[in-house]
């Protein structure tokens, strides 16, 4: 009996909610785990930027949706990830389990993390959470679809977008996020997934002056994090770096996704009403 | 509306008002040479590293002060080590606290004597060192003694400890104030210091390590060394120190940030600003002006949160001005000790040559130069009269750089949109002022803007309880408030 010619996939890029392959046209060839040759695009410098661009348009419409409708979206990524359970990777019931834990933090985090602050004077000061804007994030390869939701999930329930940059060796568990993302009701550009040279990646990263945080596991980016932090110095650009997936992130890490904005809102009157009008 | 008429009298302040002095005069010594305080021991320092601090008012030579060599820094980062695991890091928090506590009342006590100190080393008003600095140092340490014995709940769901040893280097635009807002969230969570302020203002420190003695902080928590940029260097690259807090520039900033990339030293750093001041048609007009006028002369400018760059909405720029110019001719600059004063001396002759360059600039780039107060600026000393720049575009120098002195560039804006989106365009993040009597849009613009401080209906005002600190190139981590903890504490 012949046996079927199966089709291949070559694993793209998604940007923007969109599958797109490397500008470079560039591909790294890997072994899935049926020691199968499969080709991965390779994302270049400007595959970057141009991901930072779209990222950046869909920080504000994403940090403007309520926290509800983010932790519904997340939800929802959740649902999207089980139906396609059978073709996922081994273990990624616990990713799943993940996406719903950040899910559930979305409209409670900020309880969790502000804080009404009792000033000695007659304002009304609160610290909230704004969230820091794009995040490039680079989780560890050894923890699979689970750190991949987790540096997704994390960033935006915390309202930020993210651009994921992931090694070429992991590209089945990325393409696996990926196309549960586009199925998802996640607007383009609030997650985008980059595979490539993950040195190469994070380096562009570092390198670029519109990237509000670094987000790295520290098993896949040990050995970088100086040269990371150093380049960094230029936009004293925030860094957080987690040990890995095992755990999801504690409030004080997803605090560390976002900046502590405090306002102070005059609670008083101006004698003989406002003289301005 | 606010329009003035033609016919109004135009008010003449400038040698209409009888300026009688009234200076403080509560004696506060100076000494002749300062040293470090080190294991609890104030050390004179070395001969040979002697260098001069002026008296900014007078441009007269104030003290001798000693500057810190990296041995020097070595000793005084093993003497914090010792002490913190020795003494302080295991310290019971409500031990701890009472310190502090022990600290602020002692602050209190002697508030008048540092006020006037501080005013002399640093130029600023006596209204301000007396009426803001002082109450809001000994209520730092006052605010953060409480948390000592409280530091399980700093921290959602997790168990605290200490980081160790804190290297904290301060500026001089407000001494003493931020060596409260780095010494008391650093002492509370059990860390120990090694303090370095500025080189042109070291006075209130050195008394402030005399307060720490008289209340019996164990030898080695708090130790200060004087010096400049050498002296912080060495501080920051010192391999015991476990954690940087600097407030300064933003260059300094970057240097820092690079020097201990990879090291795994934690920062804290507050740095540079431009913050804006958003003036709505439908403000508060008279205590708009108001908070403008402390946005921008509050401390000479010197403050990296001042309300640099004015934006008004277009319909009422004019009037505004004309307000804006009327209070600032009833501004009187001079003696810092006079407690009339409202605008003092910049802090030293290179912050005033740096401003009058700016302010050079900003003619050179078109800007109309406006100058105004109610008596004349002082010949004698750093003083440079509250200046306006109009006529400014987004892309001038004097819009996008942080001038540190008592410069405003004013601009204008149409919609609350363009009031956001010039607010956000600069590389800072720090701190922000809108003024509307419009609830909705207050909030709207306010949580918009690109800044890690808003005052919506207001201006530079500070509180223990508040955290304070940056977005973008203004630095990371906040001071003040339970925030203020989160820097200071690692989990178990």
């Amino acid at each position: 009996m012949s046996a079927r010619l199966t089709i291949d996939k070559t694993l793209k890029l998604y940007v923007g909610g969109k599958f797109i392959r490397s500008e470079s046209g560039r591909t790294m060839p890997i072994e899935d785990e049926d020691h199968r040759a499969v080709n991965v695009a390779r994302g270049s410098r400007k595959d970057l930027r141009e991901a930072i661009r779209i990222a950046r348009a869909a920080t504000g419409p994403w940090a403007g949706r309520t926290a509800y409708n983010r932790g519904q979206i997340l939800y929802r990524l959740a649902e999207m990830l089980e139906g396609r359970l059978p073709s996922l990777s081994p273990g990624a019931e616990a990713a799943i389990d993940r996406v719903v834990h950040h899910a559930g933090w979305s409209d409670k985090i900020a309880a969790v993390l502000s804080a009404l602050n009792p000033v000695s004077t007659t304002y009304v000061n609160y610290a909230r959470m704004r969230p820091l804007g794009v995040v490039c994030a680079a989780p560890d390869p050894a923890d699979g679809l689970l750190g991949l939701v987790e540096a997704a999930a994390a960033n935006a329930v915390m309202g930020n977008a993210t651009v994921l940059l992931i090694d070429a060796r992991s590209a089945t568990a990325a393409a696996e996020l990926a196309e549960a993302l586009a199925t998802s009701d996640f607007p383009g550009g609030v997650i985008n997934v980059l595979t490539g040279e993950l040195a190469e990646l994070l380096h562009h990263a570092a390198d670029h002056d519109d990237v509000d945080g670094l987000y790295l596991a520290h098993g896949a980016t040990a050995s970088l994090q100086g040269e990371l932090e150093a380049a960094g110095a230029r936009v004293l650009r925030r860094m957080l770096v987690v040990p890995g997936a095992a755990r999801p992130a504690t409030p004080i890490q997803l605090q560390k996704l976002a900046e502590v904005q405090t306002v102070w809102v005059s609670a008083y009157e101006p004698q003989g009403g406002a003289p301005g009008y | 509306m606010n329009q003035q008429k033609p016919s109004d009298p135009t008010l003449k302040l400038r040698g209409a008002l009888p300026l009688a002095p009234a200076p403080e005069r509560c004696p506060a010594p100076v000494p002749e040479r300062l040293g470090h305080f080190i294991g609890g021991e104030v050390v004179p320092g070395r001969d040979e590293s002697l260098f001069t601090s002026y008296e900014p008012a007078t441009g007269e030579p104030l003290c001798q002060v000693a500057a810190a060599d990296a041995e020097e820094v070595d000793r005084a980062v093993t003497a914090a080590r010792s002490a913190f695991d020795r003494v302080w890091g295991g310290m019971p928090g409500a031990e701890r606290g009472k310190y502090l506590y022990r600290i602020a009342r002692r602050i209190q006590e002697r508030s008048r004597e540092l006020a006037v100190l501080e005013s002399r080393d640093n130029g600023k008003p006596i209204r301000e060192t007396r009426d803001v600095d002082l109450p809001l140092v000994a209520a730092h340490f006052f605010y953060y003694a409480g948390w000592a014995d409280k530091l399980d709940y700093a921290i959602p769901g997790q168990r605290v400890r200490p980081v160790g040893v804190a290297g904290q280097i301060i500026p001089w635009n407000f001494p003493l104030l931020m060596a409260a807002w780095k010494l008391a969230p650093a002492l509370a969570t059990g860390n120990t210091v090694v303090l370095k302020p500025a080189e042109t203002t070291p006075l209130t420190a050195m008394m402030l390590a005399e307060i720490l003695a008289e209340a019996e902080l164990p030898p080695g928590v708090v130790n200060i060394v004087n010096g400049a940029g050498a002296t912080g260097a060495a501080l920051v690259d010192h391999p015991g120190v476990d954690k940087i807090a600097f407030t300064g520039s933003t260059e300094v900033g970057r240097i820092i940030t690079r020097a201990t990339a990879g090291s795994g030293k934690r920062l804290t750093m507050e740095l540079g600003g431009k913050g804006a001041n958003i003036v709505f048609a439908d403000a508060a007009l008279d205590q708009a002006v108001e908070g403008v006028i402390d946005g921008i002369f509050f401390n000479q400018g010197q403050v990296c949160c001042a309300g640099s760059r004015l934006l008004i909405e277009e319909g009422i720029a004019a009037a505004f001005l004309d307000r804006l110019k009327r209070r600032i001719e009833t501004l009187r600059i001079g003696d810092p000790l006079d407690k009339n004063t409202d605008v003092g001396a910049l802090n030293s002759v290179e912050q005033l040559q740096r401003v009058q360059r700016y302010i050079e600039i900003g003619r050179r780039q078109g800007a109309a130069v406006w100058q105004g107060s109610a008596c004349p600026t002082p010949e004698q000393g750093y003083f440079v009269a509250p200046t306006l720049l109009t006529g400014v575009q987004q892309t001038d120098t004097v819009v996008r750089e942080e001038i540190f002195g008592p410069v405003l560039s004013v601009l204008t804006f149409r919609t609350p949109d363009e009031a956001i989106r010039k607010a956000n365009d600069t590389e800072y993040g720090l701190a922000a002022s809108v003024w509307t009597e419009k609830a909705s849009k207050l909030f709207e613009v306010a949580h918009a803007l690109n800044s890690g401080v808003v005052w919506a209906n207001g201006a530079n005002l500070f509180d223990p309880a508040s955290p304070f600190g940056g977005m973008r190139h203004s630095g990371f981590g906040r001071e003040g408030g339970i925030a203020g903890l989160w820097p200071y504490l690692e989990i178990q």
